[in-house]
């Protein structure tokens, strides 16, 4: 029989969950308390949740995102019914003993996180610029008239000069964005603009931002709303909630 | 979404997505590995992958995630030699290079209009705004 570990997906208050449902590869959600803290935890195969088959498996996209999918997953159906502070991806125990070790270990930092989280939620605003414009006029006729390499190198000097103030009008506006949602939140975190290899989207992301919001309150999404309907010549996205992933972490008491 | 009398109304805002650009969709790879790679609580476990190869792997994720740019002031850039990464930015910049020197070519042989060129090679100079 291949060793297996016990992977952690998050840590919720003792008593407020009961983790239903399966988790990785179809493994049944396991709770394992300390002292009122609850790690929910799947058996993994260490053939597959090893070093070596991490190693392995991490450089494989596919198989990371069927893993992250599934992490996710187990997490949001835990925010759904009380705090959660998410463990990042592959964190792995040999047995439930462990487990309640680290449980007892990081006692004090886990209670904090979980306090911070409490009752809140992540929203994540991004706003877009399209740069489809640019390309259309890009896209121009080649004449071969004499004087025409002058005209085109004007025409494109013009160009860089129009888009560069796109550029500054749509950085302010990320600016601007990024301020009506801090103003409506409990905290904030201005998140890595995505590469569009990995999104698919061809729009240029100006605002990642992430905003923790006490779940209930609708003045946040009604702010970003508003903000919206006066810049419809901008492209912003509101996903959520999430759970909050960008605002659980283990801070020094 | 504390208390467990909470818990329904919160189940059901979990599935709501609130755009005016978006249909609902699933969330995105870049937003949930954005998520549980780097962020959320970090915490030992016994299963560690030699911390080295942990590095590249986090390296290599974080340019699927984070923005090339940020990669290139980390000082980091042999993903350009990566086949699976590297764009063809660096073929187009010589290409564009090439081009702009066979017009600046054909333009001195037509004096007809020789200030356009003069003035664009101020372009350089133009600050890089484009992502």
């Amino acid at each position: 029989m291949a060793e297996t570990g016990c992977y952690l997906y998050a840590v919720t208050r003792a008593g407020t969950t009961s983790p239903e449902g399966t988790g990785l590869r179809g493994a049944p959600l396991v709770a394992v308390e300390d002292r009122g803290l609850t790690a929910v935890v799947s058996e993994v195969d260490l053939t597959e949740f090893g070093e070596d088959g991490l190693r392995r498996h991490m450089e494989d996209l596919a198989w990371l995102e069927e893993v992250a999918r599934a992490h996710d997953d187990v997490v949001r159906r835990l925010a759904a019914v009380g705090a959660v502070a998410p463990l990042r991806l592959a964190t792995i125990c040999l047995d439930e003993d462990a487990v309640r070790a680290r449980l007892g270990e990081w006692h004090a930092e886990l209670d904090a996180a979980l306090q911070r989280v409490e009752g809140r939620a992540e929203w994540s605003v991004k706003l877009y610029v399209d740069r489809a414009d640019a390309a259309e006029q890009a896209k121009e006729r080649v004449s071969r008239e004499p004087g025409a390499g002058a005209a085109y190198l004007r025409r494109k000097q013009t160009e860089s000069q129009r888009r560069q103030e796109a550029n500054q009008q749509a950085a302010d506006a990320a600016e601007d964005l990024h301020s009506v949602a801090v103003h409506h939140a409990v905290a904030s975190r201005r998140l890595q603009p995505q590469d569009p290899r990995l999104t698919g989207d061809t729009g240029t992301m100006l605002l990642n931002g992430a905003y923790l919001v006490p779940v209930g309150d609708d003045t946040f999404a009604q702010a970003v709303e508003a903000f919206t309907t006066a810049h419809p010549d901008l492209r912003v996205v509101v996903q959520g909630p999430w759970p909050p992933y960008s605002f659980a972490s283990l801070e020094p008491q | 979404m504390t208390e467990p009398g909470d818990s329904v109304p919160t189940a059901r805002a979990y599935a709501t997505p609130m755009s005016r650009a978006a249909a609902p969709q699933p969330a995105n790879l870049a937003d949930i590995l954005e998520r549980v790679l780097d962020k959320g609580i970090i915490i030992a476990g016994d299963i560690q992958v030699n911390l080295l190869e942990i590095e590249l792997l986090t390296i290599r994720i974080r340019l699927l995630v984070a923005s090339v740019d940020k990669a290139q002031e980390m000082g980091i850039d042999w993903w350009r030699n990566d086949p699976m990464l590297s764009t063809k930015s660096k073929q187009l910049a010589d290409e564009n290079r090439e081009l702009r020197s066979r017009i600046e070519e054909l333009e001195s042989g037509d004096s007809s209009s020789s200030s356009g060129s003069g003035s664009s090679r101020s372009r350089s100079t133009r600050k890089q705004a484009d992502g």
